[in-house]
């Protein structure tokens, strides 16, 4: 549990970033687009251009529900195994942007070593801004997941009478994947974040991380694997494990004279 | 009571720039230090090896007994720092920077806002407490530093150029606060500046710094004893007195060096007597500036040609 010294630190950090117009913003139409836009895209294009669907027919034939109408099998298959690959984007996108205004853009504005002058122990800092980054990923992550909830079952009632409720998958991104993920884009901007000067050139490097969610999104769109529960669950242990082996190292590695060179 | 205690204290960077070269001294509790030089000299590498930012590549340092290097925030705890690269957050107001900072300290609610109010209204910002950083001009943030620094009532100050970017009656209130705080409160100056003249009217003792090392160390006194410790006389006269060791200044204008103020007395007497007549007559000791001046020469006299 944070002490009241790293509570200020954490409140103080997310108040700033709240306040920031330029980020602000990116850290709410983005979840947006790609919790509620795009899903509400495929329904719409399930229900109202049912032809459509045959070009994901190969996708469908792997898909592990076999519903007798291929809109709802179609949807189904969206929700549940195709959207938690593009809702991965959402944490990576939340923690990169946030901890990177946290630990680059205080050196980029010159007020880290004001901080640096307080009497918490470096390693206090350092878990209090992991913390800041950490809790506004989640509620970022959890605000686009109860929107994309909403907004689609309030979609797929009113167009075609019909519930699907999210399945196990979700479960897995909820708890495990997107915990982990956003604490090791974290892990990349605070590694990086001694040699970064700027907080764009910082960002850049949690791209990394968005690559191989593109290729997980392409490689369901192909027909080459889809996710599942188990799959995320394995994906999301292995990036916790990551996580927390590179955020020791990377507080070991940390002094105040790397943080301010 | 020792506050600082530098034992040939070395700072080498990376790239092999010695900045700090074997630097040893004390400062005595209370006292206000001013640790002088040109920029580059390694002021700012000073403070940063006394406030822990640094470690130091060789020697020691103590700040009240407690090893920056080993323990940087029991060193913060009973510190406040000024320098160029600490500033505060452009986006909160002058209030809410100082309370954020109260609370890294420890301090309540209550205790951080009335100490910011407090030091808010000596340094003449209560007017803008409620307005953002950002729109502050660079005397006022300077200031609010000040206030910053000084939130925990600490037992040392580490001010870095305190007065750089401040308009006279601001860098008046500065030197009035900082006063203040050493001699009522019996706090610990530490003041780093390339302003001689600025240092002169603060300070109680000094540590003349130079290329990284020290070229001398004491009260203006000692510094005084160690170039000359008479008087420099200037006289407005007809003209010199005949056998007179002296400097023509300008027209009628004469300057010489005496032992003590007897010696003026028998300068003026011996012009007069010599026909000529005095028209206007000053001494002083010498200043900070040419001593240091005075001690720079001196060293590159003994370094030789090659190295001056």
């Amino acid at each position: 549990m944070p002490n009241s010294k790293q509570l200020a630190i954490i409140t103080k950090d997310i108040k700033s970033i709240a306040k920031n117009r330029r980020l602000f913003p990116i850290l709410v139409f983005m979840p947006l687009l790609m919790s509620v836009g795009i899903p509400s895209l495929f329904v719409f294009i399930a229900l109202y251009s049912p032809e459509e669907l045959k070009d994901f027919e190969q996708m469908l034939q792997m898909a592990p529900t076999h519903s007798d109408d291929i809109t709802t099998m179609f949807i189904e298959l969206i929700i549940n195994s195709i959207m938690p690959s593009f809702f991965a984007i959402i944490p990576v996108m939340a923690s990169s942007v946030m901890a990177a205004s946290s630990f680059v853009g205080e050196k980029e504005k010159k007020t880290l070593e004001t901080l640096l002058y307080s009497p918490l122990p470096l390693k206090e800092i350092f878990y209090a801004k992991v913390m800041a980054s950490f809790a506004l990923s989640m509620a970022v992550s959890y605000a686009a997941f109860f929107a994309m909830v909403i907004v689609v079952e309030i979609e797929l009632l009113l167009a075609a009478g019909i519930f699907i409720m999210p399945g196990a998958s979700w479960l897995s991104m909820m708890l495990i994947v997107s915990p982990s993920i956003s604490l090791l884009a974290i892990t990349v901007i605070v590694r990086g974040s001694a040699k970064s000067q700027t907080m764009e050139e910082s960002q850049q490097k949690a791209v990394f991380l968005v690559m191989p969610l593109l290729a997980l999104i392409i490689g369901q769109f192909s027909g080459l694997l889809l996710v599942s529960a188990w799959l995320l669950t394995g994906i999301g242990l292995v990036f916790a494990a990551l996580s927390a082996l590179f955020l020791k190292s990377a507080m070991r590695k940390f002094t105040y004279e790397k943080l301010l060179g | 009571m020792q506050a600082v205690y530098a034992n040939s204290l070395s700072k080498v960077y990376d790239g092999g720039k010695r900045a700090v070269d074997n630097v040893s001294f004390e400062i005595s509790a209370g006292s206000i230090f001013g640790f002088l030089g040109p920029n580059g000299a390694g002021k700012t590498t000073a403070i940063k090896l006394l406030s822990g930012m640094l470690s130091p590549s060789a020697g020691s340092c103590e700040v009240f007994g407690i090893d920056p290097a080993l323990h940087p925030e029991k060193v913060h705890q009973i510190a406040g720092v000024v320098t160029e690269h600490a500033q505060m957050y452009g986006s909160l107001t002058g209030l809410e920077n100082l309370m954020f900072y109260a609370s890294l300290f420890g301090m309540g609610r209550e205790s951080s806002q009335s100490a910011a109010l407090g030091l808010l209204g000596e340094l003449g910002l209560a007017d803008a407490k409620g307005k953002k950083l950002e729109t502050y001009s660079t005397g006022m943030r300077q200031r609010l530093s000040l206030a910053r620094a000084m939130i925990h009532s600490p037992k040392i100050l580490f001010l870095d150029e305190p007065t750089s970017g401040l308009d006279p009656e601001s860098a008046l209130s500065v030197n009035n606060m900082i006063k203040s705080l050493a001699e009522s409160e019996g706090a610990t100056v530490f003041i780093c500046t390339h302003q001689l003249r600025y240092a002169q009217e603060i300070c109680t003792s000094y540590g003349l710094i130079d290329n990284g090392s020290l070229l001398a160390l004491g009260s203006l006194d000692e510094l005084r004893e160690l170039v000359f410790p008479g008087m420099r006389v200037s006289i407005k006269a007809s003209k010199m007195a005949q056998g007179m060791q002296y400097k023509t200044t300008g027209e009628m204008l004469y300057e010489m060096d005496v032992s003590s103020e007897q010696g003026i007395a028998g300068i003026v007497s011996q012009i007069v007597s010599q026909g000529g007549s005095v028209y206007s007559v000053m001494s002083r000791q010498l200043s900070l500036e040419e001593i240091y001046f005075a001690l720079i020469e001196r060293r590159n006299r003994k370094e030789g040609p090659g190295n001056a």
